[in-house]
């Protein structure tokens, strides 16, 4: 099982839970698997994009990429606004 | 009866509670916090509320709470259809459906876009009408974006309504959103050279339907003020009457006066502050053949955005971008909260 860990506002809308462990082979399975997918992706399944998606501490740019079981995918919000 | 307002915030929403007199104010919130609010509303029909949250980072999202705030909900599957080549930006004016439609809802987004609910905002679908408009090649983004900012119903028909986009104009159905016709007739796009009155392509920042008078449409636009008595087929200018400017976002009416409007004029469009260093809430009561001047605050150079009035029975509220609510009562303001954070939007709702 991979797991997803979320930050505060999408741990938020998840009902206050950070850490996801998730069944997947790829890294869009797994985003896909989360109750805020629609936020993390757009209508069109893709990585929206100000939200970066790190495997294993390394960047990922491909939602085809595969996951190894022990995994962690961060999802982190690109730094902007004011 | 005392009102609830509903306030938008860049920041979160808030709720603040007035008395009968509309003198006591208690604030409440922020709720979703880390959502900038366009807009928020409360559907008199079943006393959920609404808000659409956007998130520069995650999108354009509508939220529901049946529990006055304390819980909310997500909608789910909002988004553009991908042959459009377009991709929702964010959402900006959710608005109740007709009495008689318990369960339909009007929601309006960027880019110049318009979806319907039947079920109370748990599933959206996209107006195919406004997004595959013939004219739609001509519109054209205006600061804020190309956004469908207004939606206002018929007070009779349920099949009639408008909506306004920036910058295209103001638009009209007849049968419930299947076609769309531009209604902008006597309403200018002074910022064209060549023609200033075109079919479409007007900046409209606020159209409001009267909800007891069938047929009558104020409309505050970056180029003037507006009333039409045709249901929107042709327009009045209604300036040089005691009006600074005719450059202004917010517009109120009142409910049970047709002939009364308010607006908040500001400098113009390179300055857009309130004009003569004040806060100044105009109103006429004949229609817009003259306007009254109500001082809110001075001095002040402040902006009211297009959401940022509203109105019941009993007053009319101003939120600000200093982050400052007034409530504007038989002719008196009082401040109803201040120091929030730069307010986006606000909504006045009977205080069950």
């Amino acid at each position: 099982m991979a797991i997803v860990l979320l930050p505060g506002l999408l741990a938020t809308e998840a009902g206050g839970q950070k850490r996801f462990e998730v069944d997947a082979t790829t890294i869009g399975d797994a985003l896909r698997g989360l109750p805020v997918s629609d936020l993390v992706l757009d209508e069109r399944g893709e990585v929206r994009s100000l939200v970066h998606v790190y495997v294993d501490g390394e960047r990922a740019g491909d939602l085809g990429a595969a996951v190894e079981p022990k995994s962690r995918i961060r999802i982190v919000a690109a730094i902007a606004g004011g | 009866m005392g009102v609830l307002l509903l306030i938008g915030t860049r920041k979160g929403l808030f709720l603040i509670r007035g008395d009968d007199e509309r003198r006591s104010f208690e604030l409440e919130g922020p709720f979703l916090p880390g959502w900038q609010i366009n807009h928020a509303t409360l559907d008199p029909r079943d006393g959920a509320l609404y808000a659409c949250a956007n998130s520069w980072v995650y999108g354009g999202t509508v939220q529901r709470s049946t529990d006055l705030g304390r819980t909310w909900e997500r909608s789910e599957g909002l988004g553009l259809p991908e042959e459009s080549g377009l991709k929702l930006a964010s959402t900006w004016h959710l608005e109740p459906g007709h009495a008689s439609e318990p369960k339909t809802l009007w929601l309006g987004g960027e880019p110049a876009v318009l979806f319907r609910s039947d079920d109370s905002g748990a599933t959206w679908q996209v107006n195919d009408g406004v997004l595959n408009h013939e004219t739609r090649e001509k519109w054209a983004p205006g600061a804020g974006g190309l956004i469908t900012h207004s939606i206002t119903l018929d007070p009779e028909d349920a099949a009639r309504l408008w909506i306004g986009i920036s910058a295209a104009g103001v638009f009209r159905t007849e049968d419930r959103g299947e076609s769309w016709q531009p209604a902008n007739a006597g309403t200018e796009a002074c910022f064209l050279p060549e023609d200033p009155y075109p079919e479409v392509g007007q900046c409209v920042h606020k159209v409001l339907a009267h909800p007891g008078k069938p047929g009558r449409l104020w409309q505050q636009n970056h180029c003037g003020v507006y009333r039409s008595d045709d249901h929107g087929a042709s327009w009045e200018r209604l300036e040089g009457n005691g009006l600074p400017s005719g450059f202004g976002f917010g517009l109120a009416l009142d409910p049970s006066d047709p002939d009364r409007a308010f607006v908040i004029p500001e400098e113009g469009a390179e300055n857009r502050v309130t004009c003569d260093g004040r806060l100044g809430i105009y109103t006429t009561a004949d229609a817009g053949a003259s306007w009254e001047l109500i001082v809110a605050a001075e001095p002040a150079w402040v902006a009211v955005l297009r959401e940022g009035m509203s109105q019941d029975d009993e007053a009319v509220y101003v939120g600000a971008q200093s982050g400052h609510v007034y409530a504007l009562r038989h002719g008196e303001v009082v401040v109803a909260a201040e120091n929030l954070p730069p307010i986006l939007s606000v909504e006045a709702a009977a205080l069950q």
